[in-house]
């Protein structure tokens, strides 16, 4: 195999991305290690399965036009998938440099895209800006990591992403986080295939299941009065 | 970390002292910090508490606040006498008024009215979690830090960002101090809950050898513990009196949730790529989630702190030291506005000490 390893591009929480080239173009490998904290049959079952789900995942979002990257070699054994290699920072290096046009461009492609993917049946289950890729020069984002996704029909997954991106914007850049939830929606609005209003709605349920949520506390009161 | 109060405090002659109490939940506890304006220097002088323990089943609210009743003037005496001060000394009383138990937040919001209206003191209301996180910060010297804060009412991993803790990810149902808590209280070890500084949780792992699999569920940073405990609790039923095959209950529901709360963890130490992790609350003193922990900011080159067993659980001395912040802050509230607020989330509430 004509691979040439070139240098550790990243080390992800869960795996490391090494730079390479494979007949004459540029890859990643990603090789998800062994954790030293993890029991080691539990490890192994990890490794595997997450492994597998993000190949197959990739590449039926990739043969459907969703901009992630092309997965072309996979080896489960060893926990190794050979990808396309995306140019582009992540998000949460751009966020706090971005202006609000800027933002809003991202956040509505960032919409769509996902939009495109809960059409599908499939959640990402770690939607978070260090899982977002910016390509500055034509704009376009990709998205990836997909350890942890995996195929529902229950909007609760579709929920949970959303849930899961507020929430990063708001520990990295949280004065953005009305700019960006809008165009997300906007876009979000013209792909996705169900009811918008019902995922948002349970975004809304997911944040109030939080502990110590007061709303939640007046919600119920609420209830009880009705009730009486 | 004591000059960053220099320049607010300004040119202070006099000693300044807060007392803080704490009543959540199970513990009634008093701390004292000094502030010596001459060496400008912070300082715990006192830190006394009694710990409420159920004869059976979990905590009772009422019976915790009455045991709080009972205990408060003893606890508050022994506090002042090992500061070596008089309740004339103290500049301003702070007191955890959220979140928690209501009828055990009361007891100390009471006294903490009584002390600030009678002997004309300032009344500074803390918030529980973020005293977890200062007293951590303080003991370490901990700037910047990811914040793991485990215990039997929290679990949450958080960042300081424009003057507010935020919540990188948290549990959707019960917090993993009460997963251990109600497992072991349902196959009948507890209470008591610790023994000899040792939860039963790892007093039961001790027995077994095997690791089983057990439910598995990460959203994202969000954890999910509901799941993890009915399985291991239809496990437990059937082997009732095997002694070996419950450890391995034990040990694998122990393992499997530890493995989720790190790997949350390290994912948002990647996200964020600080330098340093501060594990706090109750759960911090377990040896197991510490060795894990350890192994971790290991691999990413980060420094790992977590708080001894005795600021590791509730204790007064943390509250006090959040209350001489908000005191050089000059955040502090009339004693009859000081209500109680059992629900107070940690990213609520705007602190600013923290860097924007």
């Amino acid at each position: 195999m004509a691979t040439q390893l070139v240098n550790v591009l990243d080390k992800g929480a869960e795996s490391v991305i090494i730079q390479g080239e494979l007949l004459g173009k540029k890859i990643i490998v990603k090789y998800r290690v062994k954790k030293p904290y993890r029991h080691p049959k539990f490890d192994e079952i990890f490794r595997k399965t997450r492994t597998k789900t993000e190949a197959k995942i990739l590449s039926e979002l990739y043969m459907n036009k969703v901009n992630v990257p092309a997965p072309l070699i996979v080896d489960l054994k060893n926990s190794i998938i050979i990808m396309e290699h995306i140019e582009g920072h992540k998000l949460s290096d751009l966020i706090e440099y971005m202006n609000i046009e800027e933002l809003k461009t991202i956040a509505y492609q960032l919409g769509l895209q996902t939009g495109i993917m809960h059409s599908l049946n499939i959640y990402h289950g770690d939607l978070t800006l260090a899982n977002i890729l910016v390509n500055k020069s034509n704009k376009k984002i990709y998205i990836i990591d997909f350890g942890l996704a995996g195929y529902s029909r229950d909007i609760e997954e579709y929920a949970i992403d959303i849930h899961l991106l507020k929430r990063s914007i708001l520990a990295l850049a949280p004065d953005k986080l009305d700019v960006f939830m809008e165009g997300f929606i906007k876009g979000y609005s013209e792909s996705y295939h169900g009811n918008v209003h019902e995922v948002l709605q349970r975004v809304e349920e997911i944040r109030l299941r939080g502990r110590y949520v007061e709303e939640r506390l007046k919600k119920k009161m609420l209830r009880d009065k009705y009730i009486e | 970390m004591i000059n960053m109060y220099g320049d607010i405090l300004g040119n202070v002659k006099d000693n300044i002292y807060i007392l803080g109490i704490e009543s959540t939940s199970h513990t009634f506890g008093i701390g004292v910090v000094e502030y010596n304006a001459r060496e400008e220097s912070l300082k715990i002088i006192a830190n006394e508490y009694d710990r409420y323990v159920p004869m059976k089943g979990g905590i009772h609210p009422r019976e915790a606040a009455l045991h709080h009743t009972r205990t408060a003037p003893q606890v508050l005496r022994k506090a002042l006498e090992r500061a070596g001060i008089k309740i004339a000394d103290v500049n301003a009383v702070a007191v955890a008024l959220g979140p928690g138990l209501g009828p055990c937040l009361r007891v100390g919001a009471s006294l903490a009215r009584f002390l600030a209206s009678y002997y004309k003191l300032k009344l500074i209301p803390v918030n529980h979690a973020v005293a977890h996180i200062e007293i951590g910060k303080y003991l370490f010297n901990f700037k910047d830090p990811l914040i793991i804060y485990v215990s039997g009412g929290n679990t949450l991993i958080a960042i300081q960002k424009k003057k507010k803790y935020r919540i990188l990810g948290e549990t959707l149902d019960i917090p993993l101090g009460n997963l251990f808590d109600t497992f072991t209280r349902e196959i009948g070890l507890s209470p008591p809950y610790v023994v000899n500084g040792k939860h039963q949780i790892d007093i039961c792992a001790e027995w077994g050898k095997e690791f089983i699999p057990l439910p598995y569920t990460v959203k994202g940073s969000d954890l999910s513990f509901s799941g993890l405990l009915t399985a291991a609790l239809i496990q437990a039923k059937k082997y009732k009196n095997n002694k070996e095959k419950l450890g391995n209950i034990c040990l694998s529901l122990r393992e499997t949730a530890f493995n989720m709360l790190v790997e949350v963890a390290e994912r948002s130490l990647v996200l964020t790529g600080k330098k340093e992790v501060l594990l706090v609350g109750g759960v911090a003193s377990n040896k197991y989630l510490r060795e894990k922990l350890i192994a971790m900011t290991r691999v990413h080159g980060a420094r790992y702190a977590g708080t001894p067993p005795e600021y590791a659980g509730d204790n007064g001395a943390m509250i006090a030291l959040t209350g001489f912040l908000s005191y050089v802050h000059n955040i502090h509230i009339e004693p009859e506005k000081a209500f109680i607020r059992q629900r107070w989330r940690l990213d609520e509430v705007e602190l600013p000490w923290l860097p924007n």
